[in-house]
Protein backbone atom coordinates (compact mmCIF):
# COMPACT_ATOMS: atom_id res chain seq x y z
CA UNK A 1 0.00 0.00 0.00
CA UNK A 2 2.81 2.32 0.96
CA UNK A 3 4.62 1.43 -2.23
CA UNK A 4 1.47 2.13 -4.21
CA UNK A 5 1.03 5.54 -2.56
CA UNK A 6 4.66 6.44 -3.13
CA UNK A 7 4.36 5.41 -6.77
CA UNK A 8 1.19 7.44 -7.11
CA UNK A 9 2.88 10.48 -5.59
CA UNK A 10 5.81 10.01 -7.92
CA UNK A 11 3.46 9.82 -10.89
CA UNK A 12 1.62 12.95 -9.74
CA UNK A 13 4.87 14.83 -9.30
CA UNK A 14 5.99 13.78 -12.75
CA UNK A 15 2.65 14.92 -14.16
CA UNK A 16 2.89 18.29 -12.42
CA UNK A 17 6.47 18.77 -13.54
CA UNK A 18 5.63 17.82 -17.12
CA UNK A 19 2.70 20.24 -17.12
CA UNK A 20 5.00 22.94 -15.84
CA UNK A 21 7.64 22.16 -18.41
CA UNK A 22 5.02 22.36 -21.13
CA UNK A 23 3.96 25.85 -20.16
CA UNK A 24 7.26 27.28 -19.01
CA UNK A 25 8.23 30.31 -21.01
CA UNK A 26 10.77 33.04 -20.51
CA UNK A 27 8.30 35.17 -18.60
CA UNK A 28 6.84 33.98 -15.29
CA UNK A 29 3.47 33.53 -16.91
CA UNK A 30 2.99 30.05 -15.58
CA UNK A 31 4.81 28.62 -12.61
CA UNK A 32 3.75 26.61 -9.57
CA UNK A 33 3.53 28.96 -6.61
CA UNK A 34 4.24 27.48 -3.17
CA UNK A 35 1.39 27.50 -0.68
CA UNK A 36 -1.18 26.71 -3.37
CA UNK A 37 -3.52 23.82 -2.45
CA UNK A 38 -3.79 21.40 -5.36
CA UNK A 39 -6.19 18.79 -6.67
CA UNK A 40 -5.04 15.28 -7.54
CA UNK A 41 -4.32 16.44 -11.09
CA UNK A 42 -1.93 19.11 -9.81
CA UNK A 43 -4.20 22.03 -10.66
CA UNK A 44 -4.81 24.70 -8.00
CA UNK A 45 -7.77 23.89 -5.78
CA UNK A 46 -9.53 27.23 -5.85
CA UNK A 47 -12.35 26.10 -3.58
CA UNK A 48 -9.96 25.05 -0.79
CA UNK A 49 -10.52 26.78 2.56
CA UNK A 50 -9.36 30.34 3.17
CA UNK A 51 -5.67 30.30 4.13
CA UNK A 52 -4.83 31.80 7.51
CA UNK A 53 -1.83 33.52 9.03
CA UNK A 54 -0.04 32.32 12.16
CA UNK A 55 -2.36 34.42 14.35
CA UNK A 56 -5.43 32.79 12.82
CA UNK A 57 -6.56 35.73 10.66
CA UNK A 58 -7.53 35.12 7.05
CA UNK A 59 -4.58 35.68 4.75
CA UNK A 60 -5.53 37.86 1.77
CA UNK A 61 -2.15 37.34 0.11
CA UNK A 62 -2.40 36.45 -3.55
CA UNK A 63 -2.78 37.71 -7.10
CA UNK A 64 -6.36 38.88 -7.69
CA UNK A 65 -8.53 40.32 -10.43
CA UNK A 66 -12.11 41.53 -10.54
CA UNK A 67 -14.37 38.88 -12.07
CA UNK A 68 -15.50 41.29 -14.79
CA UNK A 69 -15.46 44.97 -15.74
CA UNK A 70 -18.93 45.68 -14.37
CA UNK A 71 -17.68 47.33 -11.14
CA UNK A 72 -15.14 49.37 -12.99
CA UNK A 73 -17.84 50.67 -15.30
CA UNK A 74 -20.10 51.59 -12.39
CA UNK A 75 -19.47 51.00 -8.70
CA UNK A 76 -23.13 51.05 -7.70
CA UNK A 77 -25.52 48.12 -7.44
CA UNK A 78 -27.43 47.74 -10.72
CA UNK A 79 -30.46 49.99 -10.99
CA UNK A 80 -29.39 52.35 -8.21
CA UNK A 81 -28.02 55.88 -8.27
CA UNK A 82 -25.53 57.65 -6.05
CA UNK A 83 -27.00 60.49 -3.92
CA UNK A 84 -24.98 63.17 -5.71
CA UNK A 85 -25.15 66.85 -4.79
CA UNK A 86 -26.17 69.02 -7.78
CA UNK A 87 -22.63 70.03 -8.82
CA UNK A 88 -21.50 66.40 -8.64
CA UNK A 89 -24.51 65.28 -10.68
CA UNK A 90 -23.69 67.91 -13.34
CA UNK A 91 -20.08 66.82 -13.51
CA UNK A 92 -21.05 63.14 -13.63
CA UNK A 93 -23.51 63.79 -16.46
CA UNK A 94 -20.82 65.61 -18.43
CA UNK A 95 -18.40 62.72 -17.97
CA UNK A 96 -21.02 60.23 -19.17
CA UNK A 97 -22.13 62.43 -22.10
CA UNK A 98 -18.54 62.91 -23.31
CA UNK A 99 -17.65 59.25 -22.83
CA UNK A 100 -15.08 60.01 -20.20
CA UNK A 101 -13.85 63.54 -20.80
CA UNK A 102 -10.30 63.81 -19.43
CA UNK A 103 -10.47 60.56 -17.49
CA UNK A 104 -7.18 60.29 -15.53
CA UNK A 105 -6.09 57.11 -17.32
CA UNK A 106 -6.20 59.00 -20.58
CA UNK A 107 -3.07 60.79 -19.37
CA UNK A 108 -1.64 57.62 -17.85
CA UNK A 109 -2.63 58.52 -14.31
CA UNK A 110 -3.84 55.38 -12.56
CA UNK A 111 -7.21 54.41 -11.19
CA UNK A 112 -7.59 55.15 -7.47
CA UNK A 113 -9.50 53.86 -4.45
CA UNK A 114 -11.34 51.64 -4.99
CA UNK A 115 -11.29 51.34 -8.77
CA UNK A 116 -7.61 50.41 -9.18
CA UNK A 117 -8.79 46.98 -8.00
CA UNK A 118 -11.64 46.74 -10.51
CA UNK A 119 -9.62 46.89 -13.74
CA UNK A 120 -10.31 43.23 -14.46
CA UNK A 121 -7.59 42.39 -17.02
CA UNK A 122 -4.79 43.97 -14.98
CA UNK A 123 -4.46 42.05 -11.70
CA UNK A 124 -3.25 43.27 -8.32
CA UNK A 125 -1.15 41.46 -5.76
CA UNK A 126 -1.89 41.54 -2.03
CA UNK A 127 1.01 40.91 0.36
CA UNK A 128 -0.25 40.64 3.92
CA UNK A 129 2.28 41.02 6.76
CA UNK A 130 1.61 41.64 10.47
CA UNK A 131 2.15 45.40 10.35
CA UNK A 132 1.28 46.36 6.81
CA UNK A 133 -0.66 44.96 3.87
CA UNK A 134 0.75 46.05 0.54
CA UNK A 135 -1.26 46.12 -2.66
CA UNK A 136 0.73 46.09 -5.88
CA UNK A 137 -1.23 47.12 -8.96
CA UNK A 138 -0.15 45.81 -12.33
CA UNK A 139 -1.71 48.87 -13.97
CA UNK A 140 1.12 51.40 -14.35
CA UNK A 141 3.20 49.57 -11.68
CA UNK A 142 1.63 51.38 -8.72
CA UNK A 143 1.26 50.38 -5.07
CA UNK A 144 -0.78 51.12 -1.98
CA UNK A 145 -0.03 50.45 1.72
CA UNK A 146 -2.59 49.58 4.42
CA UNK A 147 -1.03 49.95 7.86
CA UNK A 148 -2.07 47.52 10.60
CA UNK A 149 0.42 48.48 13.32
CA UNK A 150 -2.16 50.39 15.34
CA UNK A 151 -1.41 53.87 14.00
CA UNK A 152 -4.24 56.34 13.49
CA UNK A 153 -5.08 58.10 10.24
CA UNK A 154 -2.94 61.25 9.91
CA UNK A 155 -4.41 64.65 10.76
CA UNK A 156 -4.29 67.15 7.88
CA UNK A 157 -2.01 65.07 5.64
CA UNK A 158 -0.68 66.18 2.30
CA UNK A 159 -3.47 65.01 -0.02
CA UNK A 160 -2.54 61.83 -1.89
CA UNK A 161 -3.86 59.99 -4.95
CA UNK A 162 -4.55 56.78 -2.93
CA UNK A 163 -5.04 58.59 0.39
CA UNK A 164 -3.76 57.12 3.68
CA UNK A 165 -5.01 53.72 4.82
CA UNK A 166 -5.20 51.85 8.12
CA UNK A 167 -6.68 48.38 8.53
CA UNK A 168 -8.13 46.27 11.32
CA UNK A 169 -9.88 42.92 11.65
CA UNK A 170 -13.53 42.58 12.57
CA UNK A 171 -13.86 38.81 12.86
CA UNK A 172 -12.83 37.48 9.45
CA UNK A 173 -13.41 40.83 7.70
CA UNK A 174 -10.46 43.11 6.94
CA UNK A 175 -11.75 46.66 7.37
CA UNK A 176 -9.73 49.43 5.72
CA UNK A 177 -10.34 53.11 6.45
CA UNK A 178 -8.82 55.62 4.04
CA UNK A 179 -8.76 59.43 4.09
CA UNK A 180 -6.50 62.25 2.91
CA UNK A 181 -7.40 61.94 -0.75
CA UNK A 182 -6.38 64.29 -3.51
CA UNK A 183 -9.20 65.28 -5.84
CA UNK A 184 -8.01 63.54 -8.94
CA UNK A 185 -9.30 60.04 -9.15
CA UNK A 186 -12.74 58.97 -10.29
CA UNK A 187 -14.54 56.37 -8.19
CA UNK A 188 -15.30 54.41 -11.34
CA UNK A 189 -14.94 54.76 -15.09
CA UNK A 190 -18.41 56.20 -15.55
CA UNK A 191 -17.09 59.14 -13.54
CA UNK A 192 -18.55 59.30 -10.03
CA UNK A 193 -16.55 62.19 -8.56
CA UNK A 194 -15.15 62.81 -5.11
CA UNK A 195 -13.56 65.68 -3.21
CA UNK A 196 -10.78 65.89 -0.63
CA UNK A 197 -13.44 65.18 2.03
CA UNK A 198 -13.75 61.58 0.84
CA UNK A 199 -13.41 58.78 3.37
CA UNK A 200 -13.70 55.21 2.20
CA UNK A 201 -14.35 52.09 4.25
CA UNK A 202 -13.45 48.87 2.46
CA UNK A 203 -14.55 45.49 3.82
CA UNK A 204 -12.58 42.55 2.41
CA UNK A 205 -13.66 38.95 2.96
CA UNK A 206 -11.70 36.03 1.56
CA UNK A 207 -14.43 33.47 0.89
CA UNK A 208 -12.09 30.58 0.10
CA UNK A 209 -8.73 30.08 -1.57
CA UNK A 210 -9.98 31.33 -4.93
CA UNK A 211 -12.49 34.08 -4.08
CA UNK A 212 -12.52 37.39 -2.24
CA UNK A 213 -15.37 39.90 -1.87
CA UNK A 214 -15.28 43.62 -1.16
CA UNK A 215 -17.87 46.22 -0.22
CA UNK A 216 -16.81 49.86 -0.27
CA UNK A 217 -18.64 52.66 1.53
CA UNK A 218 -18.19 56.13 0.09
CA UNK A 219 -18.56 59.00 2.55
CA UNK A 220 -17.96 62.40 0.97
CA UNK A 221 -20.31 65.08 2.33
CA UNK A 222 -18.99 67.63 -0.19
CA UNK A 223 -20.13 65.48 -3.13
CA UNK A 224 -22.91 63.22 -1.80
CA UNK A 225 -25.88 63.90 0.46
CA UNK A 226 -25.27 60.69 2.46
CA UNK A 227 -22.79 57.80 2.56
CA UNK A 228 -23.45 55.01 0.07
CA UNK A 229 -22.11 51.52 -0.46
CA UNK A 230 -20.89 49.88 -3.66
CA UNK A 231 -22.19 46.70 -5.15
CA UNK A 232 -20.36 43.70 -3.69
CA UNK A 233 -17.22 43.37 -5.82
CA UNK A 234 -16.13 39.81 -6.55
CA UNK A 235 -12.45 39.03 -7.04
CA UNK A 236 -10.99 35.79 -8.39
CA UNK A 237 -7.55 34.47 -7.55
CA UNK A 238 -5.22 34.26 -10.55
CA UNK A 239 -3.17 31.20 -9.57
CA UNK A 240 0.34 30.16 -10.55
CA UNK A 241 1.25 33.36 -12.36
CA UNK A 242 2.88 36.71 -11.68
CA UNK A 243 2.40 40.43 -12.16
CA UNK A 244 3.86 41.71 -15.41
CA UNK A 245 5.30 45.15 -16.06
CA UNK A 246 2.87 47.78 -17.29
CA UNK A 247 4.48 51.19 -17.55
CA UNK A 248 2.96 53.88 -19.71
CA UNK A 249 5.70 54.35 -22.27
CA UNK A 250 3.75 54.75 -25.49
CA UNK A 251 0.48 56.64 -25.07
CA UNK A 252 -0.66 57.07 -28.66
CA UNK A 253 -4.32 57.52 -27.71
CA UNK A 254 -4.20 60.95 -26.18
CA UNK A 255 -3.96 62.83 -29.50
CA UNK A 256 -7.07 61.12 -30.88
CA UNK A 257 -9.00 61.55 -27.64
CA UNK A 258 -8.19 65.25 -27.50
CA UNK A 259 -9.54 65.56 -31.04
CA UNK A 260 -12.74 63.82 -29.99
CA UNK A 261 -13.14 66.02 -26.89
CA UNK A 262 -12.36 69.32 -28.60
CA UNK A 263 -14.95 71.89 -27.54
CA UNK A 264 -16.53 69.57 -24.99
CA UNK A 265 -14.95 71.10 -21.88
CA UNK A 266 -17.28 71.72 -18.98
CA UNK A 267 -17.49 75.02 -17.15
CA UNK A 268 -15.85 74.67 -13.73
CA UNK A 269 -18.31 73.08 -11.31
CA UNK A 270 -19.09 74.79 -8.03
CA UNK A 271 -16.75 72.79 -5.87
CA UNK A 272 -13.67 73.94 -4.07
CA UNK A 273 -11.31 71.51 -5.66
CA UNK A 274 -9.72 70.80 -8.98
CA UNK A 275 -11.70 68.48 -11.22
CA UNK B 1 -6.24 26.11 -31.53
CA UNK B 2 -5.35 26.09 -27.86
CA UNK B 3 -4.20 29.66 -28.17
CA UNK B 4 -7.50 30.65 -29.72
CA UNK B 5 -9.51 29.08 -26.90
CA UNK B 6 -7.41 30.83 -24.29
CA UNK B 7 -7.82 34.05 -26.19
CA UNK B 8 -11.59 33.87 -26.25
CA UNK B 9 -11.67 33.16 -22.52
CA UNK B 10 -9.74 36.36 -22.01
CA UNK B 11 -12.16 38.43 -24.07
CA UNK B 12 -14.40 39.67 -21.31
CA UNK B 13 -11.44 40.70 -19.25
CA UNK B 14 -10.05 42.92 -21.94
CA UNK B 15 -10.09 46.61 -21.23
CA UNK B 16 -8.37 49.82 -22.13
CA UNK B 17 -6.50 52.37 -20.13
CA UNK B 18 -8.79 54.90 -21.78
CA UNK B 19 -12.35 55.22 -22.96
CA UNK B 20 -12.78 52.87 -25.91
CA UNK B 21 -15.98 54.48 -27.11
CA UNK B 22 -14.44 57.96 -27.17
CA UNK B 23 -11.73 56.81 -29.57
CA UNK B 24 -13.16 53.93 -31.59
CA UNK B 25 -16.52 53.21 -33.16
CA UNK B 26 -17.92 49.73 -32.54
CA UNK B 27 -20.26 50.34 -35.49
CA UNK B 28 -17.37 50.66 -37.95
CA UNK B 29 -15.97 47.13 -38.23
CA UNK B 30 -13.03 46.64 -40.58
CA UNK B 31 -11.37 43.58 -42.01
CA UNK B 32 -8.04 44.39 -43.61
CA UNK B 33 -5.13 42.35 -44.92
CA UNK B 34 -1.66 43.77 -45.30
CA UNK B 35 2.04 43.52 -44.69
CA UNK B 36 3.39 44.40 -41.24
CA UNK B 37 5.74 47.40 -41.29
CA UNK B 38 6.28 48.06 -37.58
CA UNK B 39 5.47 46.47 -34.21
CA UNK B 40 5.58 48.49 -30.99
CA UNK B 41 5.59 45.93 -28.16
CA UNK B 42 4.82 48.58 -25.53
CA UNK B 43 2.39 49.68 -22.82
CA UNK B 44 -0.23 50.80 -22.12
CA UNK B 45 -1.01 49.36 -25.55
CA UNK B 46 0.78 47.31 -28.15
CA UNK B 47 0.58 48.90 -31.60
CA UNK B 48 1.41 47.56 -35.00
CA UNK B 49 1.34 49.08 -38.47
CA UNK B 50 0.80 47.52 -41.85
CA UNK B 51 0.63 48.52 -45.49
CA UNK B 52 -2.74 47.84 -47.07
CA UNK B 53 -3.10 47.89 -50.85
CA UNK B 54 -6.35 49.20 -52.24
CA UNK B 55 -7.94 48.08 -55.51
CA UNK B 56 -6.46 51.03 -57.40
CA UNK B 57 -2.98 49.98 -56.28
CA UNK B 58 -2.41 52.76 -53.78
CA UNK B 59 -0.94 51.79 -50.43
CA UNK B 60 -2.09 53.07 -47.03
CA UNK B 61 -0.21 52.49 -43.81
CA UNK B 62 -2.70 51.59 -41.06
CA UNK B 63 -2.05 51.59 -37.32
CA UNK B 64 -3.74 49.13 -34.96
CA UNK B 65 -4.07 49.34 -31.21
CA UNK B 66 -4.12 46.15 -29.19
CA UNK B 67 -4.20 45.49 -25.43
CA UNK B 68 -1.25 45.74 -23.02
CA UNK B 69 1.77 43.48 -23.36
CA UNK B 70 0.64 41.62 -20.22
CA UNK B 71 -2.83 40.99 -21.64
CA UNK B 72 -1.41 39.76 -24.95
CA UNK B 73 1.12 37.49 -23.21
CA UNK B 74 -1.71 35.97 -21.17
CA UNK B 75 -3.73 35.51 -24.36
CA UNK B 76 -0.95 33.49 -25.95
CA UNK B 77 1.13 36.10 -27.77
CA UNK B 78 4.88 36.40 -27.68
CA UNK B 79 6.70 39.61 -28.45
CA UNK B 80 7.84 38.11 -31.75
CA UNK B 81 4.55 36.46 -32.75
CA UNK B 82 4.22 39.06 -35.50
CA UNK B 83 7.25 40.14 -37.50
CA UNK B 84 7.92 42.87 -40.02
CA UNK B 85 6.93 41.61 -43.45
CA UNK B 86 4.35 39.13 -42.12
CA UNK B 87 1.06 39.10 -43.98
CA UNK B 88 -1.78 39.39 -41.49
CA UNK B 89 -5.54 39.84 -41.55
CA UNK B 90 -7.04 42.04 -38.87
CA UNK B 91 -10.59 42.32 -37.55
CA UNK B 92 -10.79 45.82 -36.13
CA UNK B 93 -12.97 48.78 -35.28
CA UNK B 94 -12.12 52.09 -36.87
CA UNK B 95 -11.19 55.30 -35.06
CA UNK B 96 -13.92 57.88 -34.76
CA UNK B 97 -11.70 60.67 -36.06
CA UNK B 98 -11.47 59.03 -39.49
CA UNK B 99 -7.69 58.60 -39.40
CA UNK B 100 -6.14 55.37 -40.61
CA UNK B 101 -6.00 53.67 -37.28
CA UNK B 102 -8.23 51.17 -35.55
CA UNK B 103 -8.62 48.90 -32.59
CA UNK B 104 -7.69 45.32 -33.44
CA UNK B 105 -9.95 42.49 -32.25
CA UNK B 106 -8.26 39.47 -33.79
CA UNK B 107 -5.16 39.00 -35.85
CA UNK B 108 -4.68 36.04 -38.18
CA UNK B 109 -1.14 35.26 -39.30
CA UNK B 110 -1.18 34.17 -42.96
CA UNK B 111 1.93 31.96 -42.84
CA UNK B 112 0.72 29.79 -39.96
CA UNK B 113 -3.03 30.38 -40.00
CA UNK B 114 -2.76 31.13 -36.31
CA UNK B 115 -5.50 33.45 -35.08
CA UNK B 116 -4.71 35.51 -32.03
CA UNK B 117 -7.02 37.57 -29.92
CA UNK B 118 -5.78 41.13 -29.73
CA UNK B 119 -7.16 41.85 -26.29
CA UNK B 120 -9.13 44.75 -27.58
CA UNK B 121 -10.55 47.26 -25.19
CA UNK B 122 -14.28 46.84 -24.75
CA UNK B 123 -15.21 50.16 -23.20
Amino acid sequence: MLVYKTALRGAMLALILSCMAGTAVGQWLSLPLPGTPRNADGKPNLSAPTPRTADGKPDLTGLWHAENMRYNANLLPAGTQAPMLPWAADLYKHRVDTQGYDRPMTRCMPHGVPDAMTVAPLPFKVLQTPNVTVVLFEEFNKYRQIHTDGRQLPVDPDPAWYGYSVGRWEGDTFVVETAGFKEGTWLDDSGHPHTDALRTTERFRRINFGRMDLDVTIDDPKAYSRPWTSDTIHFLLQPDTELLEHLCENNRDIEHLENFWKGQQQAAPSTTGKQ
Amino acid sequence: MVLFVVAIAAFERAAAHHSFTAEFDANQPLKLTGSVTKVEWTNPHVWFFMDVKSQDGSVTNWGFEMASTSQLLRAGWKRDSMKIGDIVTVDARRARDGTDHANAQNVTLANTGQRLFAGSPTQ
